[in-house]
């Protein structure tokens, strides 16, 4: 009897073992088959229900609640418009359902710029330039930026009539999009250029304030089909309020698409969306980054497991949690190496600064114009305020300053040109003005105040999510921030902030493993 | 009695009020109003009352930033940083800020003289000469941050509601729209259907004796505001009466921040 046990037991741990290097080497093969793979529209396969792609720090990992999923057939990898995109084209697993500049000059290169993603109708500068030439695709190249084109004067949101408080201008625009006599302003048209956002974690980007829109003193914005209050925090300017108008929205717009997606079809995306988590999952030695749930902000386990719209500006439970066994070399596991050890000590101090580490928060609208004073001298954590994703739990637009000048990241110096279109935005007498620049406004980007019309959104963007930082650069709505580092230096130039090298090192480490 | 109100591209809309019933209002809230600010007046001399138009003016400190201004050669402490469900709610650099208050005891907080009660309102438009940031001194600190309100829900036999406003502002803060919310609670707890909303407009006299009065189309957007709000929170159109006074109060420098309103009836 008990030389059976031994015989079953011995039997088992050859299996287990077996087992495991079975799965170890069907991940290692996903991992280093994706490392230059480009899902292709239509191409069919099994995204398996764990998978990893590698990036230059370290490995994305990805959990699906609903499993392995078959992506033959599948709305959200099929191409069902007319230009053979489908969903995944801007939104790709290995770019952390994102897609990154690194991706998209390969992919211009692999096919001289035939794939559907450099598509004339936004893939490009201006659909009327000639567009074998990748000049003509600089921005998405470059910057990794869309068009998008939206009616001005807006004339509805959410049924809502509206009358814009501010007109615009078309100061310049190296596209010539904005001064075509069809395309542009002259026309109802105003196209601007944005990065497309990840789409997983979608159940964090989605969950609702209750009631009340904390930045507009109104109600909240409800779902026409079910009447729950939404989120707002899914699109650069909140255009969208639900996930399935935004998948008809890219369907006639992005995909070119001229017959509509069936209501299973837009069941079968938002379920592929709402159940898919992601987050850095291996640091760039290979190391695992969460070993028995610990650090429990990070890890796409650790994503799925967490609880959503949990406001964490605080010291009791913060953002991504602690990273107390990170602090201490001799609390790390003992497998890590002395580099990997700084590293995560690193990481431990970028995320103190992240929560802790006060600046004065000075002159962003929808942040310091909201009852907390101009300026407020509070930490990162203030406005990236919901736990584990770092966007803010109310509608997330804030004027940061990217998009409008003084503060805009382009022309930094005098002998600099910007790439993107700049307007001049002319507030009404009678409308409340932009709270800190007045007026009369230029900017790359009018934000929120396309879709709102009010003056006082001008350059309004929402913040995203911090997941998956490291497969997607670059960065901020305008893709201006070509890495990490350049992120956390437009906020130090931004808020006069004077971090040390170390300090900025140490955020950006702590970014990178998000 | 038919009112026709436009409330900018709101488009018309006629609501009829019957004449008897808006007397009745009326009455009732000039009653309440009266009594709300009656122990005010009585507590609050003119000497001790600042009312005045300045730049603000942020000190650091090892604690907590605090907010001042100055005014006719003094210095006056406003309150300290908080946070968005705080009660004080902070001045901008780069506007103006209207202050409303009363010098509380003579005691200095930050190096300013403490005005308690005090109401601030931001002036919309910019004024880059507001932008005095001061260094941290030893021994000027706030106090420890105020704890925040309770927010005890209203009595379930409410009926009437007053919603304060910032000078020519209609936005309606975390404080304000609690108080809808109370509102809407209480009308289904009680199944009240129906609801008054009285907006006016606000005048300040200001201790330089210049009167301060708000924008001409103020009650009309605090009355479209709400109007919206509480149609969205299921009052039937037909139930929600509104009437919006566009003539200016009349200040007398002391419970001028109590008439900058919306009086708001359920039954």
């Amino acid at each position: 009897m008990q030389r059976s046990f031994r015989i079953f037991i011995k039997n088992m741990k050859i299996k287990t073992f077996v087992l495991h290097v079975i799965f170890l080497v069907g991940l290692l093969s996903w991992v280093s088959d994706n490392e230059n793979s480009w899902i292709q529209p239509g191409k069919g396969g099994i995204l398996p229900a764990e998978v990893a792609f590698s990036n230059p720090n370290g490995t994305l990992g990805y959990v699906n609640v609903d499993g392995d999923i078959n992506m033959e057939g599948h709305p959200f990898f099929e191409p069902l418009g007319t230009n053979g995109r489908a969903c995944v084209s801007c939104h790709q697993p290995k770019d952390a359902m994102s897609v990154s500049t690194q991706s998209l000059q390969q992919r211009w290169n692999e096919t001289q710029g035939q794939d559907p993603i450099f598509a004339a109708i936004d893939g490009s500068n201006n659909p009327k330039l000639p567009q074998q030439l990748e000049s003509s695709h600089s921005l998405l190249l470059k910057r990794g930026l869309f068009r998008i084109s939206l009616p001005w004067p807006v004339k509805t949101d959410n049924g809502k009539t509206i009358k814009p408080e501010f007109s615009i201008e078309v100061v310049s625009d190296p596209t010539g999009v904005n001064v075509d006599p069809e395309l542009g302003l002259e026309n109802g048209n105003i196209s601007v250029f944005r990065r497309p956002r990840s789409v997983a974690n979608m159940t964090y980007v989605m969950s609702p304030d209750p009631v009340f829109n904390i930045k507009t003193g109104t109600l909240a914005v409800t779902d026409p089909e079910t009447g729950k209050v939404v989120g707002m925090n899914m699109m650069a300017d909140s255009r969208h309020y639900t996930q399935k108008q935004q998948a008809l929205d890219a369907y006639f717009g992005h995909l070119q698409g001229h017959n509509t997606l069936t209501d299973v079809q837009l069941k079968q995306i938002l379920d592929f969306q709402n159940k898919l988590f992601m987050a850095q999952s291996h640091d760039k030695w290979g190391g695992k980054l969460v070993e028995n749930g610990e650090p429990a902000g990070l890890g796409p386990h650790n994503m799925k497991a967490g609880k959503v719209h949990i406001l964490a500006n605080n010291n009791r439970d913060p953002i991504f949690h602690w990273f107390n066994n990170w602090k201490n070399k001799e609390t790390m596991p003992q497998s890590l190496n002395a580099e990997q050890k700084d590293f995560r000590e690193s990481v431990a101090r970028g995320n103190d600064i992240f929560m802790f580490r006060e600046f004065w928060i000075r002159d962003a609208t929808h942040i310091n114009s909201l009852g907390l004073g101009n300026p407020v001298r509070r930490s990162c954590a203030t406005c990236h305020n919901g736990q584990m994703t770092a966007q803010d739990l109310a509608p997330g637009w804030v004027d940061l300053g990217t998009t409008t000048y003084p503060t805009w990241t382009e022309n930094h110096l005098a002998n600099q040109k910007s790439d993107l279109p700049i307007f001049k935005c002319t507030c009404n007498k009678n409308a409340a003005p932009h709270p800190f620049l007045g007026r009369v406004i230029y900017t790359t980007d009018p934000g929120r105040a396309l879709i709102s019309g009010k003056c006082i959104d001008i350059g309004s963007i929402v913040m995203q999510q911090f997941r998956g930082l490291s497969a997607r650069a670059p960065y901020f709505v305008n893709g201006s921030a070509k890495t990490l580092h350049e992120l956390v230096d437009y906020y130090d130039r931004r808020f006069d902030i004077k971090y040390t090298e170390q300090e900025k090192t140490d955020l950006v480490n702590f970014l990178s493993v998000l | 009695m038919n009112l026709e109100i436009s409330i900018g591209d709101l488009q018309v809309r006629i609501f009829k009020l019957r004449l008897t019933n808006i007397l009745v209002l009326m009455l009732f809230n000039s009653l309440f109003i009266s009594a709300i600010f009656a122990q005010q007046k009585t507590r609050n001399p003119k000497s001790e009352i600042r009312n005045f138009l300045t730049c603000p003016i942020i000190r650091d400190s090892k604690t907590f930033p605090c907010w001042l201004v100055e005014y006719n050669g003094e210095t006056y402490y406003l309150g300290q940083q908080g946070r968005s469900g705080s009660l004080f709610y902070p001045p901008q650099l780069k506007h103006q800020v209207l202050v409303e208050g009363r010098i509380k005891d003579g005691s200095r907080l930050c190096g300013g003289i403490v005005l308690e009660p005090v109401t601030i309102s931001v002036m919309p438009e910019l004024d880059l000469s507001c932008n005095t940031l001061l260094p941290a001194q030893d021994g000027l600190e706030p106090p420890p941050p105020i704890p925040y309100p309770e927010n005890a829900p209203f009595a379930d036999d409410t009926r009437n509601f007053t919603i304060l406003f910032d000078f020519d502002s209609d936005f309606l803060s975390l404080h304000k729209t609690r108080i809808v919310g109370e509102v809407v609670r209480i009308a289904k707890v009680n199944g009240l259907k129906n609801i008054v909303i009285k907006t006016f407009r606000g005048t300040t006299l200001l201790s330089n004796g210049q009167k301060l009065i708000e924008k001409e189309e103020i009650a009309e957007l605090r009355a479209g505001k709400l109007y919206d709000i509480f149609e969205g929170l299921g009052f039937a159109k037909e139930h929600i009466k509104l009437a919006i006074k566009t003539n200016p109060e009349k200040a007398d420098g002391i419970i001028d921040v109590g008439k900058r309103r919306a009086e708001i009836l359920i039954f």
